[in-house]
């Protein structure tokens, strides 16, 4: 891909490559917070294997077609979505429903081809004794009541992300979940997508050395507003339909996009930031919306590591797409697929050991591309069965409720991500660069 | 689905409108993800990738897309099938191409298509293959009108009452009129005679699409070979230049235009039969019509869509 050439390379000691050097930085650092994660980049190669055994035995297709009776609060677009991936699982129906917005019910029973049980109230939904798991689909800001709420009541719980508006909510849902023994796993669907999964363990493996910069962009071109039903827009159900639009109950584009970008973050440093800092600003769409229509994020992780995220709604030029930059490479992940991308090899051979005051010989490579981005094409992970990450993420949920395994897409992995959405609204609104509160 | 959409319709104001036209963009990008079979984690995808390891169970949306695509199997003997993938990859249209396979390498396909392999069981809402292999669904014969029909439904749902959906200019819905007008005007052009038009239909509440071999085709030594394929021959469809078919249904519109592509007239005609606000108009090339410029066949039409015209002899829309 790259062409290289050899340039003979003389110094002095010290020892140490930039590799080692930020090998040994990482490993620090990822020791630091090994606790909080059961595959952290620098596991054992049987520990690896292990987590990934694991995740591939909740994915797997199933032939189990238990009964399995699942209960909604919020059945909204995402909502329906989710329902229909569930559909895919056998043995699995749709029993009751909760909702404050009418027209959800209909629009719900078509979806499932038959009549749902339907609640205005979530209390009532949850007060059923014949559900096997309950999905919360509603807007973020009503997440911690409403899955804290399930998992009180005894239901395991298939929580779409952000896992909660605060901190404290978030905690609040863990503690819920640890306290009532009951499953919650959060909607971060591409911690199940095949290609994301196989890209990220040869990223662990260390196929593009050490990751220390992770760029996210999700970028569109529309005003992301629902149409208001009704031959005139109808105030009251502005701010139901388009909540993503306002403060009450989001936090914006960090949340409702940003957040899988971070939650991958998370995945690949092994630990959750320590610190974040935001912008953003209305630049397009001035129609009466609070929260920002493009936003800017930067988390730190330990040792200097960076995850910086930018979406912007009036361009969709670069899409919906990570960049994990590493020292030997790089690996792009979209939607639908992950590519790697491979540094010129600089340092061809180790530099033989000199002794004190020798020059040190060594062999190098360098790509004369003169700054110029790389445009080929990259080597492409390839993957048997790229099903879509939502279908794999519900029917693993299924599979853990069945057999009462923890998710991969736990209530720490839900803390990680909210940890860096709230806390970069939180510096978006104070203009400044906050911390993350360390957890545990 | 590859193809390029349009909406035109009429809102209360500008902003209204384009939230609209975007809500049944999304729903068709959804369609897509479900849908596309050059999209691996599509669910029709996956379909094609399990069933022939055992039942898969599926969503009830896209079971209702197999147990349609099945009916108009049944019905057209076969003439529809969406099990054709690998021929369009044999004959090189996967990509665009275009190649001419080798009868062995065209009978060794023939285990790998076919309708009737596809099991549906309604009870547990699963897909399988009786091949006991993978085989390769192509939704192209009526994944188009079924996300016109999808959109079309939302549409009406958020309380649009005129509106023009377009997959491509190939499948069209007209939701209700445009104000002040009898209907969405639709020229269907008859492709014997460049520049005319054999009918201007006036649309409501209907859906109209068309199959043709003048814009998806490959040339090769001399002989033009068409997109749409027949199952049973395993060969592009000769000797047909156009059909057109109105349909209440999107879907089905969409799947009729490939049914009377492939059947025989005489065999569309009955397929018709019975189907209510359907219409079908076929226009046949040199060699299967009479001489010089090809048959037309029109099927329930109204009017006279058959008689030569000139370019100046427009026909009046019919109500």
């Amino acid at each position: 891909m790259f062409a290289e050439i050899s340039i003979a390379a003389k110094g002095t000691a010290p020892l140490i490559t930039r590799r080692q050097f930020t090998q040994a930085v990482s490993a620090v650092a990822v020791s630091s917070s090994a606790s909080l994660w059961n595959r952290p980049a620098s596991a054992e190669p049987s520990a690896i294997e292990a987590a990934e055994a694991d995740a591939a035995r909740q994915i797997a297709p199933t032939k189990d077609s238990t009964p399995f009776r699942l209960g909604i609060i919020g059945a909204g677009s995402r909502g329906q979505e989710l329902i229909r991936s569930f559909l895919r699982v056998p043995g699995v129906s749709v029993a009751a429903a909760a909702d404050v917005y009418e027209p959800r019910f209909a629009q719900l029973n078509r979806i499932c081809g038959r009549e749902v049980a339907a609640h205005k109230d979530y209390r009532a939904l949850l007060d059923r004794k014949d559900l096997n798991a309950v999905i919360v689909a509603t807007p973020l800001g009503l997440h911690g009541e409403h899955v804290t709420a399930a998992l009180a009541g005894g239901h395991h719980v298939y929580g779409e992300k952000v896992m909660a508006y605060t901190i404290e909510q978030a905690n609040g849902i863990v503690s819920a979940a640890a306290e009532h023994k009951r499953i919650y796993q959060i909607g971060h669907q591409y911690r199940y997508s095949p290609w994301i999964r196989a890209a990220v363990l040869r990223v662990q493996k260390g196929e593009i050395g050490d990751v220390t910069h992770i760029m996210g962009y999700w970028n569109r071109n529309n005003d992301w507003r629902r149409p208001v039903p009704g031959p005139l827009p109808d105030p009251s159900l502005e701010h139901l339909i388009n909540w993503r639009l306002y403060h009450e109950w989001s936090l914006g584009l960090i949340a409702e996009l940003g957040s899988h970008h971070m939650d991958i973050a998370n995945w690949v440093f092994g630990e959750y930031p320590v610190a974040a800092l935001a912008s953003g600003s209305i630049c397009r769409y001035h129609d009466g919306r609070e929260t920002d229509d493009n936003v800017q994020a930067i988390l730190s992780y330990s040792g200097g590591r960076r995850f910086i995220f930018t979406s912007i709604t009036d361009n969709a030029k670069m899409g919906d797409q990570l960049w994990l930059y590493g020292t030997k490479g790089s690996l792009n992940l979209t939607l639908e697929d992950a590519t790697f991308f491979y540094e010129p090899k600089k340092i061809a051979r180790a530099p033989a050991r000199a002794a004190k005051d020798e020059g040190v010989t060594t062999s190098a490579s360098y790509n004369p591309a003169n700054e110029m981005p790389y445009r080929g094409p990259g080597k492409p992970v390839d993957v048997s069965t790229a099903e879509d990450p939502t279908t794999a993420a519900t029917r693993a949920f299924v599979y853990c409720v069945r057999t009462g395994t923890l998710p991969i897409a736990d209530t720490k992995v839900g803390l990680g991500s909210a940890l860096g959405v709230i806390q970069a609204n939180e510096s978006l609104r104070l203009r400044k660069e906050v911390a993350v509160p360390s957890q545990g | 689905m590859g193809t390029e959409f349009t909406i035109d319709l009429y809102a209360r104001d500008e902003t209204t409108a384009e939230d609209l036209a975007n809500l049944a963009f999304d729903e068709i990008d959804r369609l897509e993800d479900l849908l596309s079979n050059y999209r691996p984690s599509s669910e029709l995808s996956r379909i094609s990738r399990e069933a022939g390891n055992g039942p898969v169970t599926t969503d009830p949306e896209t079971f209702r897309f197999l147990e349609r695509s099945l009916f108009w199997s049944e019905r057209s003997d076969g003439a529809f099938d969406i099990t054709v993938g690998p021929l369009l990859k044999a004959w090189g249209l996967y990509q665009h191409g275009g190649r001419v396979p080798s009868e062995a390498e065209l009978q060794a396909l023939r285990d790998t298509i076919g309708w009737e392999k596809i099991r549906l069981d309604r009870q547990g809402r699963s897909v399988v293959f009786t091949t006991h292999h993978a085989m390769d669904l192509d939704p192209g014969s009526i994944g188009k009108g079924f996300a016109v029909e999808s959109a079309e439904k939302l549409l009406r749902e958020a309380g649009v009452s005129s509106a023009l959906i377009s997959a491509g200019g190939s499948t069209l819905y007209a939701i209700g009129t445009p104000p002040g007008e009898s209907g969405w005007p639709v020229k269907v052009d008859d492709p014997r005679y460049p520049g005319v038009v054999a009918a201007t239909v006036s649309l409501k509440n209907t859906s109209l699409s068309t199959g043709a071999c003048t814009q998806k085709f490959f040339i090769k030594d001399g002989h033009r070979y068409c997109h749409i394929f027949n199952p049973q021959t395993m060969r592009p469809v000769e000797g047909v230049l156009q059909t057109t078919v109105i349909s209440p249904s999107a879907t089905d519109s969409d799947a009729l235009s490939t049914v009377v592509f492939v059947l025989p007239p005489e065999a569309s005609r009955r397929a018709l039969r019975g189907l209510p606000g359907t219409e079908a108009l076929i226009f046949l090339g040199p060699a299967a019509g009479p001489a010089p410029a090809g048959g037309c066949v029109a099927i329930n039409w109204q009017g006279d869509p058959c008689s030569p015209k000139s370019p100046s002899q427009q026909k009046e829309p019919h109500p």
